[in-house]
């Protein structure tokens, strides 16, 4: 009996052993950008080899924030980010509620044409002709055009889990709702909306995900405007502007103010990203 | 509407109509957004493809720009190699990974939660973000990478791995892998987590050994999960665009070039290129003709060995 628990006890401290060394990998680069936003220059510029600073300087923050344009580019950041994420929550919504309970002519038709566009896979190559559309609307100058596609731009992985979600809601409560003379339009807003809490969480959170970290569009939109640039194209804008080798310190702090809200958030909401991850792949 | 019978039958026609009109007036900002913003998208590039346009004045050119991609431009099949070569490798270590990962948290140990919560916060990263902190890592001068490997006494001087294409490649590789494989672990955990274990119980009665356990129960169990995941990986990898343009931007020369940016170049003429958009896009659609080929054949493939399973 001693026999089999010493073995179930060592193999269990080798699984460990495994994720532990996993683990450290898998957090050294994040550690590795925090805690070099608080070394000195001097320290970043001259010694490569320690994780730790010698000192704890905010220097690097500070020069960020007022000098670089950082407090610029985190308002930007927000704004866009918030817009995205409040506006695609009603738009998945609604996209769902009709798809799922809606009835016109035409409907599979529009479904089908959604769903086909799953099959062409071009990725950012779309971006240009995007743009350039865009551009004929007016809006390619700033991040509302960024705002506007993403929202209304129809995104298909969080239509499917809407629509999945919506069909897993009982049929009897619309039915008794429309007869005591509730629209269309108003049971959703008085019966479905409500009842998807769990769900908007899950697309807030996946929305909040890719807006923040969004690079090439944002880029784009914002390339002939600086003062409109995000986190992530600011800190880029940085890299690429020749003076990299001397702006270490501003790299770093600037990927930590862009790391680090998104780290919190995930760390409090954690459940509905992996869920919200998973779901919309799966589905999709 | 408001006072209609109920029960009435013209009067229920007349509320579905109401419901028909209020159901597109409400899809309709959605529908519109979707049709502009994306399938407008792809008949500009099937349009462009057949001209010649710097952004500005635009001429007809037939098949000429698709002559030019088949025939005289190397750079742009070297830029799809080096996607292929880049994604097939760097999957060879991630989904192995993955799954391992996934096998060890599915034992149901203690402090399973946290290690998933730790192990999956490199997918929340930007991929711009991440290519941005790996290039300042494995910097030659003062990057912490060189800086520990030259402490430990595994390098005499600093390697400068973004010089040459292999060390630049294995770069690029290790920054992908870290950067996904937590959501492919993530995929791999909820498929374990549906296997019965009765199977496994039983499997123990019969004095199977863990490794012939997960050959034998585990892996044709989680088949379809496996199926799905890998095919999504594969397409998500060849169309990886981002983590290149935050740290090698296809340096050195072009050699670690792939097809997203090197196609996105010619687009916005960045970089120093000249605008070349029927051009790029023509490269566009030969590159999403290239990704449809690779789902499909992977399809076809992977059908064949699950019905030799069954």
């Amino acid at each position: 009996m001693s026999d089999v628990k010493r073995k179930q006890f060592i193999s269990s401290a080798m699984i460990y052993l495994v994720l532990t060394v996993i683990l450290i990998i898998a957090i050294f680069p994040v550690l590795y950008t925090i805690l070099g936003s608080f070394k000195g220059n001097m320290e970043l510029l001259t010694e490569g080899n320690r994780l730790f600073p010698r000192k704890f300087v905010l220097d690097n923050y500070i020069q960020a924030w007022n000098l670089a344009d950082f407090e610029k580019y985190t308002v930007n950041s927000i704004v866009m980010s918030g817009s995205i994420v409040l506006g695609t929550i009603v738009t998945s919504t609604i996209a769902g509620y009709v798809f799922e309970r809606g009835d016109f002519p035409g409907k599979n038709l529009l479904f089908g044409l959604v769903v086909s566009s799953m099959f062409v896979s071009l990725g950012s190559l779309t971006l240009y002709p995007t743009f350039v559309i865009a551009k004929f609307f007016g809006i390619n100058k700033s991040l509302w055009g960024v705002v506007i596609i993403r929202v209304f731009g129809l995104n298909v992985t969080n239509l499917f889990i809407t629509r999945s979600y919506i069909r897993s809601i009982s049929r009897e409560i619309d039915e008794s709702a429309k007869v005591d003379g509730c629209s269309f339009f108003g049971i959703y807003w008085r019966i479905i909306f409500p009842l998807l809490k769990p769900l908007i969480a899950t697309i807030a959170i996946l929305e909040f995900r890719h807006s923040w970290n969004d690079y090439l569009m944002p880029m784009v939109f914002t390339l002939s405007n600086p003062d409109r640039m995000p986190l992530i194209v600011g800190i880029m804008n940085l890299k690429g502007s020749g003076e990299a080798a001397s702006s270490w310190n501003l790299m770093l702090a600037g990927s930590s103010i862009a790391l680090i809200p998104m780290i919190v958030v995930y760390l409090i909401f954690n459940r509905y990203f992996i869920e919200g991850l998973t779901a919309g792949s799966v589905k999709g | 509407m408001k006072n209609k019978k109920k029960g009435s039958v013209s009067g229920q026609r007349r509320r579905l109509k109401g419901d028909s009109i209020q159901a597109i007036i409400m899809l309709a900002p959605m529908m519109l957004g979707f049709i502009i913003f994306t399938y407008v998208p792809i008949l500009y590039i099937l349009r462009y493809s057949l001209y010649q346009s710097n952004g500005f004045r635009e001429t007809w050119n037939g098949l000429d720009n698709f002559v030019r991609v088949f025939s005289r431009d190397p750079a742009f099949w070297k830029s799809i190699v080096n996607a292929f070569i880049l994604s097939f490798g760097k999957l060879a270590v991630e989904i192995p990974l993955a799954l391992l990962l996934a096998v060890l948290l599915n034992k149901g140990l203690k402090a399973t939660g946290l290690f998933r919560v730790a192990l999956f916060l490199p997918a929340i990263i930007s991929t711009a973000i991440t290519g941005l902190i790996f290039s300042l890592m494995f910097a030659s001068f003062n990057g912490i990478i060189n800086g520990m490997l030259q402490s430990i006494g595994w390098i005499d001087k600093p390697v400068s791995w973004f010089s040459h294409k292999g060390t630049a490649m294995l770069v690029l590789g290790i920054a992908s892998v870290w950067n996904n494989f937590g959501i492919n672990m993530i995929f791999f955990l909820m498929a374990l987590q549906s296997v019965p274990v009765e199977l496994y119980e039983c499997a123990s009665i019969d004095g199977i050994t863990p490794l012939k356990k997960f050959f034998y129960i585990t892996l044709p169990m989680i088949g379809p999960t496996f199926q799905a995941v890998l095919l999504m990986a594969i397409v998500g990898s060849l169309k990886m665009s981002d983590l290149i343009l935050a740290s090698t931007n296809g340096q050195p020369a072009g050699q670690t070039e792939v097809v997203m940016t090197y196609v996105f170049k010619y687009f916005f003429g960045y970089d120093g290129r000249t605008v070349e958009v029927g051009y790029a896009s023509a490269m566009a659609l030969v590159t999403g003709v290239i990704l449809a080929g690779v789902s499909a054949v992977y399809m076809k493939c992977s059908n064949k060995i699950g019905h030799s399973i069954d």
